[in-house]
């Protein structure tokens, strides 16, 4: 009993201020998630890799804009999207306070411009997205024409893509003498 | 870069040949998933005889059983009994002389699986839970999930679906439901069956159920004569929160670690190794040495403060609150020491299959060497302090005694296990991760009660810290993460860890879809729970909880007790606080008064 009483003073006052004096995090600790919408392109690689749907992309093809989900009362801290982001849009802050007295509050949401293909006028990828592309390619040293005949080819969706690759297709074929009913 | 496993001899073989030559036809087929995994595939019928020689004849234990739909891959329904073959011991001390007629083994250790095959027209499999009691809890689950048939086992209640479950809904099965729905309630009322023990002076008292103040409810039923147990049933599950299906449904089989460290508050890393290396296993890749030495060091620091926590409660339980705080006080350096290594205080999201996502540098090293060395001070002098209080030995010696055979019958885990006299510790038994390469022993005692169970904890917190400080030392350089490893589809394998509690087991099966085809995990709580009705007999209702809290349950909310006087035909509800403040204080027996009696 003494030495249990020695004991206690011995160690004094073990609880911290907390909530009256900031709490110190240890370095690398992984708090709520923030994201930086100016860097972030859309590319929806987060979504992916978010292994409890917190964050989530939806589509709006009328409009043409793509959004961007947080939801942070799914997060579970584990920090994939940081890994998987190629801007460095978003990282786990050591903000751990997430207390609200509205549900909502957890919610953030980033909206993004598509682009309309140039040939059917369809939204198909976040503006944001091409011009990160052809930044890259910029970046990567190809030359001003090449970029221009890229910027060119990015305008146009898959779908029709597809299609002007069908005549290009064809006149290969027709050229290496193959029948054009084989096409 | 990707290592493969390397061809090595094979462990288990002789087990393997020896079944052949006692069952010969029966033993279909084999197949190896790790140097010391087989599956062997046996004719439905022999199912029990196969699985009973291997368990009490060849020294087996039931680590697990998982059920799996495989109409889709060969037609069938599939179980697969999982155990632990480690020889028999007794047999080892005359490896030369042949006894009962058995060959006689060395103590090789390997996991055998044993698989049967059940046709889908008769949905019937012969039960093993009365050959061997440890499959009880198993074969109930498999009933509830896929709605096989065990005949002849002897407890037919359900086990985790609800009483107002539809009845002819299996959830498992891979044709019944998407895993999003929500059926809508058969009945009103629970509607479980109790075991009711009814006689002269014997009394009944319900401890639960519904209460989530810890991370799962139960309802416990005592049955008493005046003070003393005479029985116990329990009903748990009231929060099974069917990861399986939506690890198998909704993520991609890489996603599922971070599923597979939400099964537990305390031991989630440990659950997550042991999915982690399942997948490793069944595709044939290891982790870099360092990311083994990683996840020893880390599994280590949860079983410092998961042993802290339970010997907190063990204070508590014998009315030393001063202790308890204290232990709280000291397992926080436990929880910086999590947060500094991994970035979160529970040792959340670290793996990945193939490694860790993140190494220890030297800084935090060198802050968690300095921790160690506070808290192996700090909880040398607490534990002093607990065994020198006169309470906790009156309290504890022969009080919920875990009979050795009892134990054997039922396959319990970790230090509740070890507490009978049984040295079973499956980081020496079946080694993974860095185990094997510091040196530590196994902590085991024989006083069967709580008092061992606790000073096993007490013990093996000391282990651990030394376990951490060679890891931290001894780490090779290198990479922490394998990749650029293939997908292969239908592969599975089991993956094993020793958590604080006991083994955590899991088998999983790939699908062809980067996900799950089917994945059985089991905490070590589950082999523990069956185990505990034997313990409680023969004790008084004062030391219930008490008893109850020395399994450390993964689970911990036990509301209230009800008390039913089978002499005046009586039903006492006693709030569980009521139960809890009678096992600290041991004064005015809620059953006497009446004062708090309001059934």
């Amino acid at each position: 009993m003494l030495k249990l009483i020695k004991e206690v003073l011995r160690v004094g006052e073990a609880t911290l201020p907390y909530p009256f004096a900031p709490m110190e995090m240890m370095p690398g600790f992984r708090g709520k998630p923030v994201h930086d919408p100016e860097l972030c392109i859309a590319c929806a690689a987060c979504a992916i890799a978010c292994p409890p749907n917190a964050i989530s992309i939806t589509t709006d093809l009328d409009q043409g804009y793509q959004s961007w989900h947080l939801f942070v009362g799914r997060c579970i801290y584990c920090a994939r999207c940081e890994e998987v982001c190629p801007t460095g849009a978003i990282s786990l802050s050591p903000n751990f306070e997430l207390a609200v007295m509205n549900k909502d509050d957890l919610r953030e949401q980033a909206d993004y411009q598509l682009a309309a293909c140039s040939q059917c006028g369809i939204f198909f990828a976040p503006v944001k997205e091409i011009e990160y592309m052809l930044a890259m390619l910029q970046q990567s040293g190809a030359s001003v024409e090449n970029v221009a005949i890229a910027r060119q080819l990015l305008s146009v969706c898959p779908e029709c893509k597809r299609k002007n690759d069908i005549p290009k297709l064809a006149s290969l074929y027709q050229n290496n003498s193959v029948s054009q009913e084989a096409v | 870069m990707t290592v493969l496993t390397e061809e090595k001899p094979k462990i288990g073989q002789q087990y393997v040949a020896a079944l052949r030559a006692r069952f010969g036809s029966a033993i279909q087929d084999e197949a190896w998933q790790a140097q010391d995994q087989v599956t062997v595939t046996v004719d439905l019928n022999s199912t029990p005889e196969i699985v009973e020689y291997l368990y009490y004849q060849q020294g087996g234990w039931l680590a697990s059983m998982a059920g799996n739909d495989e109409r889709p891959l060969n037609g069938h329904f599939a179980l697969y009994y999982i155990l632990s073959v480690e020889g028999n011991p007794a047999k080892q001390v005359s490896p030369n002389g042949a006894q009962d007629g058995e060959t006689s083994f060395a103590s090789e250790k390997a996991y055998m699986v044993v698989r049967t095959l059940i046709p889908p027209h008769s949905l019937e499999f012969p039960a093993v839970a009365p050959r061997v009691p440890a499959a009880i809890w198993y074969e109930r689950e498999v009933r509830d999930m896929f709605g096989l048939r065990p005949i002849g086992l002897p407890d037919e209640r359900r086990l985790v679906l609800p009483d107002d479950w539809p009845d002819e809904l299996y959830p498992l099965r891979k044709d019944t439901m998407d895993y999003r729905y929500r059926p809508e309630p058969t009945t009103e009322e629970e509607t479980y069956e109790f075991i009711n023990v009814e006689g002269e002076g014997i009394v009944q008292i319900p401890l639960g159920p519904l209460h989530i103040t810890s991370d799962e409810p139960g309802h416990f039923r005592l049955f008493v004569d005046g003070e003393n147990i005479v029985d116990a049933d329990y009903r748990l599950f009231y929060v099974h929160r069917g990861m399986e299906k939506l690890a198998e449904t909704r993520l991609h089989y890489d996603q599922v670690t971070f599923l597979a460290d939400r099964i537990c508050g305390i031991c989630g890393y440990a659950h997550n190794v042991a999915y982690a290396t399942s997948i490793e296993r069944a595709l044939k890749i290891e982790a870099p040495e360092r990311a083994q030495f990683i996840r020893t060091i880390l599994l280590e620091v949860e079983r410092l403060h998961s042993h802290l926590l339970n010997l907190g409660l063990a204070c508590h339980f014998v009315g030393f609150d001063t202790g308890f705080m204290q232990f709280f006080r000291i397992r926080e350096k436990s929880m910086k020491m999590a947060e500094i290594l991994t970035g979160s205080r529970k040792t959340y999201g670290m793996n990945l299959i193939g490694g860790v996502r993140r190494d220890i540098l030297k800084e935090q090293r060198v802050m968690s060497l300095q921790l160690l060395s506070e808290l192996r001070e700090d909880t040398t002098r607490l534990v002093g302090m607990l065994l020198e209080t006169p309470n906790i030995v009156q309290r504890t010696l022969n009080i919920g005694r875990l009979e050795p055979q009892v134990a054997r019958d039922y396959s319990p885990v970790g230090p509740n296990l070890r507490g009978s006299g049984f040295a079973r510790d499956i980081r020496v038994l079946h080694p993974y991760c860095a185990y094997e390469k510091v040196p530590w022993h196994t902590v085991y005692k024989d006083g069967c009660d709580v008092l061992a169970r606790t000073l096993i904890r007490a013990e093996e917190f000391f282990e651990a810290a030394s376990i951490i400080e060679r890891c931290l030392d001894g780490m090779p350089e290198g990479p922490v993460l394998t990749e650029g490893f293939t997908y292969k589809p239908y592969q599975y394998a089991l993956g094993y860890v020793e958590a604080p509690r006991g083994e955590d087991i899991h088998w999983s099966m790939l699908g062809d879809n980067q996900k799950l085809y089917r994945w059985k995990c089991r905490a070590s709580s589950y082999n523990n729970w069956p185990a505990l009705r034997y313990m409680l007999r023969g004790n008084t209702i004062s030391d219930a909880a008490l008893i109850v809290a020395s399994i450390d349950p993964c689970y911990s909310c036990t509301e209230r007790v009800t008390v039913v006087d089978v002499r005046k035909k009586k039903v006492t509800l006693v709030p569980y606080k009521e139960m809890e403040r009678y096992c600290r204080e041991r004064k005015d027996s809620p059953l006497k008064s009446g004062k708090t009696s309001f059934a």
